[in-house]
């Protein structure tokens, strides 16, 4: 079984950072999606997914990352991807060019 | 009104009901036996009732399992305390009884009197000296039963009582056994890097009973590993074991630790199943196989044989039973590395356990058994040499693990169903098995993500709503790892936004990518080469 957990930081009413932690595939993508995108309102500006702790993704979370940055765009919002160098998360997020609609952080 | 019966007629009634009860009638399923019975003694005493009552499975109560005259009786359920009114005090006295007075102070069931009952006569069932139940029948009239009719009434009940007895015996047997059938995994999981191999017997004197195994992944990618034993005998045993190995499986799913996984079982059972007892070996797998942790509850310690060493017993603390005494403070465990070659086999006391031998001597003769052989054929020698052609008093579970050789690891194959489910299985087989190619943690993960693209491909696109399988090959070839994905669906084009992006994933973790769609499914092949410097 494929277990992500994810927990909502508040920083000021403003931002919102979403820490990630577990796997994410085509076994519960639907349900992390529904939690991430559950936890934005529509009055932030900055939303920070921080995918430190995430030790598997692949298209099906991509799929996910892709879709809340253009959602994002829409809000006219800034969306930030917190995934630190050499992190599994980085190199599947870099390959995938997530960078063209993201800021990618260390 | 109550025929007397005289001598001469006996012997011809009786022939009456031994047409009921012989060859005839010997495939008949004990209700329409039962309903056929009565009918013919309700006749031949001229009575307007007769009615079977059986002693349910707690041994407490008379329920209504058969009536002519008063099939409500059946259809309401009417039970019977044993030793209160008429039917119960039969039951627990084991004597014939005759009433006039039908009324709440004599008999438990209102429907009784309500139906204008007036005199009862009553026998109990009792066959091998197991109480089995009641037979009685009533009239409407008042006149009393004569000691003739109570007589002939036994010489029926007590045929009554065999045939119930030998069929009810058959009925457990085989749900007993039908269950053990539906509990018992009907595959073993496949486990990169492990060989399991079982056997399970049922006793020829009990039948199926109370032993079990189990094996099964934890969503942590640990694997747990029980055998146990319900004490006690046939379909009781068996209904009992389903619910403890059901409690242990949930309390295996939200604690890691095994001794916290038995005292909450056995808190459980002291509980909801307090005249039990039962007997477990509950053992963890790491996720890397390195090591076993494993604590006992008054179970036999397993045997562990090592490459080149002879088998011996696991130096293990053996705790008390789940269900029995006061509950230990504090069970113990004991940490089991698990180098290449390790076995570890389980089992129950069924297997070492003989009148004519020893307990002793048995664990002498498994220990000089036990080899680091294929686990397939060690569970054949196993149970040749313990068992032989000897006829066994109790059901016997084996349960074998070994830890292959790296040797035999340049190649490994899986088969899962097609679905998501699956993805975490396949990542937990290729974390362990790529280490044992020399692949560097930056290999590892791209391969995981890579061969993660082509299981979700046919997983997502291959089949229809029957689903199918995903056959993964994985070969060290070196300096190349191969890892093959395969179906037998026939693909369809990926729907939704944001799809197609796995494929190029798929080519910029690996070095080469090629897909053969035939008529017969699909083939993916994955190819790295490695970099030759493990991590």
């Amino acid at each position: 079984m494929t277990v992500a957990n994810i927990e909502v930081l508040t920083r000021d009413p403003e931002t919102i950072e979403i820490a990630i932690t577990g796997e994410i595939d085509l076994s519960n993508a639907d349900v992390v999606r529904d939690d991430i995108f559950a936890a934005i309102g529509n009055h932030l500006v900055t939303v920070r997914l921080n995918l430190a702790g995430v030790t598997y993704l692949d298209s099906a979370g991509l799929r996910i990352l892709f879709s809340l940055a253009e959602r994002l765009r829409l809000l006219q919002a800034d969306c930030q991807i917190l995934a630190p160098e050499g992190s599994t998360s980085r190199r599947v997020v870099e390959l995938a060019g997530l960078d063209t609609l993201a800021r990618i952080l260390p | 009104m109550p025929s007397s019966v005289e001598p001469a007629d006996i012997a011809d009634r009786l022939r009456r009901i031994e047409a009921v009860t012989d060859n005839a009638l010997a495939e008949l399923e004990l209700e329409q036996l039962l309903a056929e019975l009565l009918a013919r003694v309700k006749e031949l005493l001229g009575a307007d009732t007769a009615t079977v009552l059986l002693v349910d499975s707690g041994g407490h109560h008379l329920v209504a399992s058969a009536s002519s005259g008063m099939e409500e009786e059946v259809r309401q359920g009417v039970r019977v305390p044993v030793g209160e009114g008429f039917a119960g005090r039969i039951a627990a006295s084991r004597t014939p009884m005759v009433i006039q007075q039908v009324d709440s102070t004599t008999v438990v069931n209102p429907l009784l009197w309500e139906k204008g009952v007036r005199s009862l006569a009553g026998v109990p069932l009792v066959a091998g000296g197991d109480m089995v139940g009641v037979l009685h029948v009533g009239t409407f009239d008042p006149t009393p039963f004569s000691e003739r009719d109570v007589e002939f009434l036994q010489v029926v009940g007590d045929r009554v009582a065999l045939a119930t007895h030998t069929r009810l015996t058959r009925t457990e047997r085989a749900a007993a056994a039908a269950l053990q059938r539906t509990l018992l995994p009907a595959k073993l999981p496949q486990i990169a890097g492990l060989e399991l191999s079982s056997r399970y017997v049922p006793g020829e004197a009990g039948g199926a009973s109370g032993d079990w195994y189990d094996v099964f992944t934890l969503p942590s990618g640990w694997l747990c590993v029980t055998v146990g034993d319900v004490v006690g005998r046939g379909l009781a045993a068996a209904t009992i074991m389903s619910r403890v190995r059901t409690a242990t499986r949930s309390y295996a799913l939200d604690s890691g630790e095994p001794t916290a996984v038995l005292s909450k079982l056995d808190a459980h059972i002291r509980h909801f199943e307090p005249q039990t007892m039962t007997t477990i070996a509950y053992a963890v797998l790491e996720p890397s196989l390195e090591r076993m942790h494993i604590s006992l509850a008054g179970h036999l310690s397993p045997v562990l044989a090592l490459p080149d060493r002879k088998a011996e017993l696991l130096d293990v603390p053996i705790d008390p039973p789940i269900g029995v005494g006061s509950a230990p403070l504090q069970r113990r465990s004991a940490t089991i590395d698990l180098p290449e070659g390790a076995t570890v086999l389980f089992y129950t006391d069924g297997l070492v356990e003989r009148r004519d031998r020893g307990l002793d001597e048995g664990l002498r003769l498994l220990c000089d058994t036990v080899t680091t052989d294929s686990t397939e054929r060690l569970c054949s020698t196993v149970m040749s040499r313990m068992v032989g052609s000897d006829p066994t008093d109790d059901d016997i579970a084996v349960l074998a693990i070994r830890k292959r050789l790296t040797d035999e690891l340049r190649t490994l194959e899986l088969e899962l169903d097609a679905v998501p489910e699956v993805l975490a299985d396949v990542r937990a087989a290729l974390r362990r098995w790529l280490p044992t190619t020399g692949a560097t943690a930056e290999e590892t993960a791209d391969l995981l993500v890579a061969v993660g693209e082509a299981c979700s491909n046919v997983i997502e696109h291959a089949y229809g709503p029957l689903g199918g399988k995903i056959n993964l090959r994985f070969e060290a070839e070196e300096p190349e790892v191969v890892v093959t994905v395969a179906d037998t669906g026939r693909w369809r084009q990926a729907r939704g936004a944001h799809r197609g992006r796995g494929t190029a994933l798929m080519r910029q973790l690996s070095d080469n990518v090629t897909f053969e769609h035939t008529a017969g499914g699909t083939l993916v092949r994955i190819r790295k080469t490695l970099s030759g410097e493990p991590a």
